[in-house]
């Protein structure tokens, strides 16, 4: 495995990660709004399953398929803890305990791109 | 919400600041209401303070390419004003009765309480999104 693969799924977590975030983010500022439907972001497992390879431009006649290899983060609507009766089903629990779960996520993330990048800096000066 | 267009998480602390400006505002109507829940009329048989309501809206917000939240409008309630006997008082009408608002103190204290703990929780977010920023810079020193 090149190491290089490492720091660019790391990367794509980290991505994955903020958008989270952002999506619960946009749940708790409207735990109050009538109607409102409370979002998600799909596991990072199926974000990852579904990107491919994209394809090289090697001539200005090649069409540029937008976006091919772009990571794909969709916001689902998920299943709430609770309804209220203006139909809103935000669960202020519920994301406190998912922004934990991604801050969680987040810093393991960051803890293990630091370790490797300790190992890569040791090989690299001996 | 399909693609972000700027960092995630500086939308993360957009989106929660949004979410505190909404709040605030519904704390300081529920101040309002409460300060003038005994503000009755000027001229004999004139009607009284009427309570303000808050309304959210969430709306895509185009520079940060993310769904916020916004008041929507600030109505009054339509429920019927109390009348009080008071034929001292300038808002009497003929038989000496007084409209009073319609405000009920119990009601804004619970919605004072509900608002501060969506406030504290759009906080929250703002805290645990700068954290995330600062543990990415801090990959730089190691």
């Amino acid at each position: 495995m090149e190491p290089l693969f490492l720091f660019s799924l790391a990367s794509r977590h980290a991505q994955w990660a903020s958008v989270r975030q952002a999506a619960i983010s946009g749940n708790i500022a409207n735990a109050n709004t009538p109607g409102f439907k409370a979002a998600d972001v799909e596991p990072f497992t199926a974000v990852l399953d579904k990107t491919h390879l994209s394809m090289n431009l090697t001539s200005a006649r090649h069409m540029d398929v937008a976006n091919a290899g772009a990571p794909t983060t969709k916001v689902s609507k998920a299943e709430g803890w609770d309804v209220n009766h203006s139909g809103n089903t935000v669960s202020l629990e519920q994301e406190m305990l998912k922004a934990d779960e991604v801050n969680r996520a987040f810093s393991l993330n960051t803890n293990v791109v630091r370790s490797f990048q300790r190992m890569m800096l040791a090989s690299v000066k001996t | 919400m399909s693609v972000l267009t700027i960092d995630p998480l500086r939308a993360a602390s957009g989106i929660a600041a949004a979410g505190l400006e909404a709040q605030s505002t519904r704390l300081r109507i529920a101040a309002e209401n409460v300060a003038n829940a005994r503000s009755t009329g000027n001229t004999p048989g004139a009607d009284p303070y009427a309570r303000k309501t808050v309304q959210f809206s969430a709306e895509l917000d185009r520079a940060l390419g993310a769904s916020t939240v916004r008041i929507k409008s600030l109505g009054r309630d339509r429920a019927p004003f109390q009348t009080e006997y008071d034929p001292g008082n300038p808002a009497a009408d003929a038989s000496g009765q007084v409209k009073m608002p319609n405000v009920n103190t119990l009601l804004e204290m619970a919605d004072m309480r509900e608002a501060g703990r969506s406030y504290e929780a759009n906080l929250q977010m703002i805290k645990q999104a700068r954290s995330m920023v600062a543990m990415t810079i801090d990959l730089l020193r190691s």
